[in-house]
């Protein structure tokens, strides 16, 4: 039955396209998989090798192999790959459990049409217009010790809030300014998805008497599926990527360590070691594992 | 000068410590030698972009121009993103010769075949320099790959009016005793003692260094660096109990500033010392003429009397030639230039936007130590009363321990004091686990 099904769809493709179609096809394909292969496939592929040898990154006849040491210096030598997971960690508890919320009511309010919704569409759009870098600039002009907000408080740089370097507050510091843009994003992202949503599916609410949280809860966010997978998956990947805002305030000191971090001050400068490459597999795979897991079950479900 | 005689024991201990890289390192220099012919245009790469060194570059470039009438193309880059850059840089297409640092760091690239062989350069212009300068320019293969073009070392600074004020003078401030009751009158006064910023994680390194060499001396020192002592000696937690006692008289936001930072409080008269390299003379000058006269360095007081105050970390900049750039006959024609006294009184000429001459502790001998302004003369008497020369530590020990190691220790050392034998354990742990050298 399931064979006879396939055959027949089989055939019914080969009908559908011609020779000049398949030829565009597989230009429209072949080129872009050959480039995203290459520029993106290739080097992961080769630094998953590199993290198993030792090399400064200077003239490949002297790469030794390594065997597990890079990674068994990080996981068991190495403090600061601990500080970076949990920062990292924070990182993602406060993206899913503050920020990416937050996009999402604003983005329901917006819907709605509450009294001045273009006003703050516009206005928490904004940031995200900017890059991550410049939004680092920026928040760092505002926060450094001679920066605005001190200069506002009438400190000077003897007495000045430590924003940055007290490690008390620094991290809510950091995700503050993160979070200022990433509500933004998932605002913008989830607004797109109610546009979409059926209105007779409302109304049919309502009628019926639900409440506006039932009718979100039960109808509106499970028709929000596909824009739900994404929101999750962008929270996730945004979280653990986490790296310009962070560069741009610390440099590539040790002063805020997150993984990111850590793989540009291993492989970049002078010191480069193939540990930065052993960084930058944990953090592939740390990244990846979780977004093929949540995509399977979702595409899973789809199908069934 | 005194820097001769330790100065080769110094290298001789650096030497032992990467004595396995020994045996790659000959292929280096193949593509240098080209003989001292000048020939052709030539790039220039700076690693810096402020304006005293940017007009101090300028003006040697059209001095070198006038004079030979080659072009070079003037190329500069920030310094942290040139650092950052630098093995694809020198791998890539370089310029022919570019700004870098002596000793150990420049080893590295030496022992690669990054850098051109200037030992034809040093035929010509070392006469001109003491012994040490030639060995802290000399590879782990005994040929010169570096040409020095300035020095300055590190002490404590602070303003003599301030000074005054207090009651203090240089010499009563030569031990440790001292030194903390200077600190704890700067802070009844309510002045930050001990200015401090160690953001960019290399800052503080400059305060490990004295306070190792002080309290275990020179030999432990560079012993530790080469890997030779280990950290969790009871000598380095001494180190860190020292260190310990400063942090009362510290800025609270150590971590917040980079070293510019700690220099504005002391610009600003909101700190009574900083312990720092000279170089920032520029700064206070450039502030006014004022500022800079008032500004004062000495050497870093006694802390054990079986090692006085012999040592000082004195980091010598200066120039290479790139291996890989297109012209390294040019390139090295212009550290002949650059290097010679001709080349050094072009430098000593520049001035800055204010129309002051800049000022440069030149390694050429030639510059006539009498035209040093007082603050310069009370660097080279720091520099006199020391046996010892070092760089720094990011200069005197492996690039890959240093940087991504020993800052973030230092760093989190800040965030908890009481940390400390975690932290020892956790540096001896990686050294440990650092690959063996080529």
């Amino acid at each position: 039955m399931n064979s006879t099904a396939t055959g027949s769809k089989k055939a019914h493709r080969r009908r559908a396209f011609s020779r000049a179609d398949r030829t565009t096809l597989s230009a429209f394909v072949g080129v872009p998989l050959f480039f995203h292969l290459l520029l993106v496939w290739v080097p992961a592929f080769l630094t998953i090798v590199l993290s198993f040898t030792y090399w400064s990154g200077i003239s490949i006849s002297r790469i030794k192999f390594a065997g597990l040491a890079n990674y068994k210096n990080i996981f068991f030598d190495t403090p600061a790959f601990w500080e970076a997971i949990q920062n990292n960690i924070i990182w993602l508890a406060w993206f899913a459990g503050i920020a990416t919320p937050l996009g999402i009511l604003l983005a329901y309010q917006i819907d709605r049409q509450i009294r001045g919704h273009k006003f703050y569409e516009t206005a928490y759009y904004l940031p995200v217009v900017l890059s991550l870098a410049v939004t680092g600039i920026i928040w760092n002009f505002l926060l450094r010790p001679d920066g605005f907000v001190n200069g506002l408080l009438g400190r000077d740089i003897d007495n000045a809030i430590s924003f940055f370097g007290n490690y008390h507050i620094n991290i809510y510091v950091i995700l503050t300014i993160a979070s200022w843009r990433h509500i933004g994003y998932i605002m913008l992202l989830y607004l797109a998805g109610l546009k979409s949503v059926d209105m007779a599916l409302r109304e049919a609410a309502s009628l019926d008497g639900a409440t506006e949280w039932q009718t979100f809860k039960k109808v509106i966010f499970p028709a929000m599926k596909p824009v739900n997978v994404i929101v999750i998956v962008i929270t996730i990947i945004e979280s653990l990527r986490a790296f310009d805002i962070v560069y741009i305030i610390y440099g590539s000191s040790a002063g805020f360590p997150i993984l990111g971090t850590l793989v540009f001050q291993n492989i970049a400068g002078e010191g480069a070691s193939m540990k930065g490459a052993a960084y930058a597999v944990i953090l592939f795979v740390l990244s990846i594992g979780p977004i093929i897991a949540y995509l399977r079950t979702t595409f899973k479900s789809d199908v069934q | 000068m005194s820097e001769v005689t330790n100065g080769i024991s110094r290298r001789s201990v650096l030497k032992g410590a990467a004595v396995g890289g020994l045996g790659l390192a000959a292929g280096g220099s193949l593509l240098a030698g080209c003989g001292s012919k000048a020939t052709g245009p030539l790039a220039y790469g700076a690693r810096s972009v402020d304006a005293g060194p940017t007009a101090q570059n300028k003006a040697l470039i059209a001095a070198y121009t006038a004079k030979t009438k080659n072009e070079v193309k003037y190329n500069a880059t920030e310094s942290n993103a040139f650092q950052n850059n630098l093995s694809q840089y020198l791998q890539g297409t370089p310029d022919d010769t570019f700004e870098w640092m002596a000793g150990y760091r420049m080893q590295f690239f030496a022992e690669q075949g990054l850098l051109a062989d200037l030992t034809d350069v040093w035929g010509a212009i070392g006469d001109q320099y003491a012994d040490s300068y030639k060995i802290a320019s000399t590879g782990l293969d005994g040929k010169q790959y570096f040409v020095p073009k300035s020095w300055y070392p590190w002490g404590m600074h602070f303003r003599k009016s301030m000074f005054k004020d207090l009651g203090l003078s240089a010499d009563t401030v030569t031990n440790w005793d001292e030194f903390l009751k200077m600190l704890d009158g700067m802070k009844k006064k309510g002045l930050v003692g001990f200015a401090a910023g160690d953001k960019g994680g290399w800052e503080a390194m400059g305060t490990f260094d004295i306070l190792n060499a002080r309290i275990n001396g020179y030999q432990f020192h560079v012993d530790l660096l080469a890997g030779r002592e280990k950290w969790t000696d009871a000598k380095v937690l001494d180190v860190f109990t020292h260190w310990a006692q400063l942090i009362p008289y510290m800025n609270p936001n150590v971590l917040d500033l980079e070293w510019d930072g700690a220099m504005q409080l002391l610009l600003q008269k909101k700190a009574g010392s900083m312990l720092m390299g000279s170089w920032f003379g520029g700064n206070f000058k450039e502030q006014s003429q004022a500022d800079y006269d008032d500004l004062s360095i000495i050497p870093f007081p006694e802390i054990n009397p079986e090692h006085g105050r012999d040592t000082v970390d004195a980091p010598i900049d200066g120039w290479c030639v790139a291996a890989n750039g297109t012209n390294n006959s040019g390139g090295s024609d212009f550290l002949k230039f650059a290097g010679d006294m001709e080349g050094v009184n072009a430098t000593l000429a520049a001035k800055d936007a204010n129309g002051a001459l800049i000022p440069m502790t030149s390694a050429n001998n030639g510059q006539d130590t009498s035209t040093y302004d007082a603050f310069q003369k009370e660097q080279m008497a720091v520099m006199d009363e020391a046996k010892y020369i070092t760089q720094f530590l990011d200069r005197d020990t492996r690039p890959d321990f240093a940087g991504p190691v020993v800052g973030p220790a230092i760093q989190s050392w800040f965030k908890n004091p009481k940390d400390v034998n975690k932290i020892v354990d956790s540096l001896q742990a990686q050294w440990d686990a650092l690959p063996p050298l080529a």
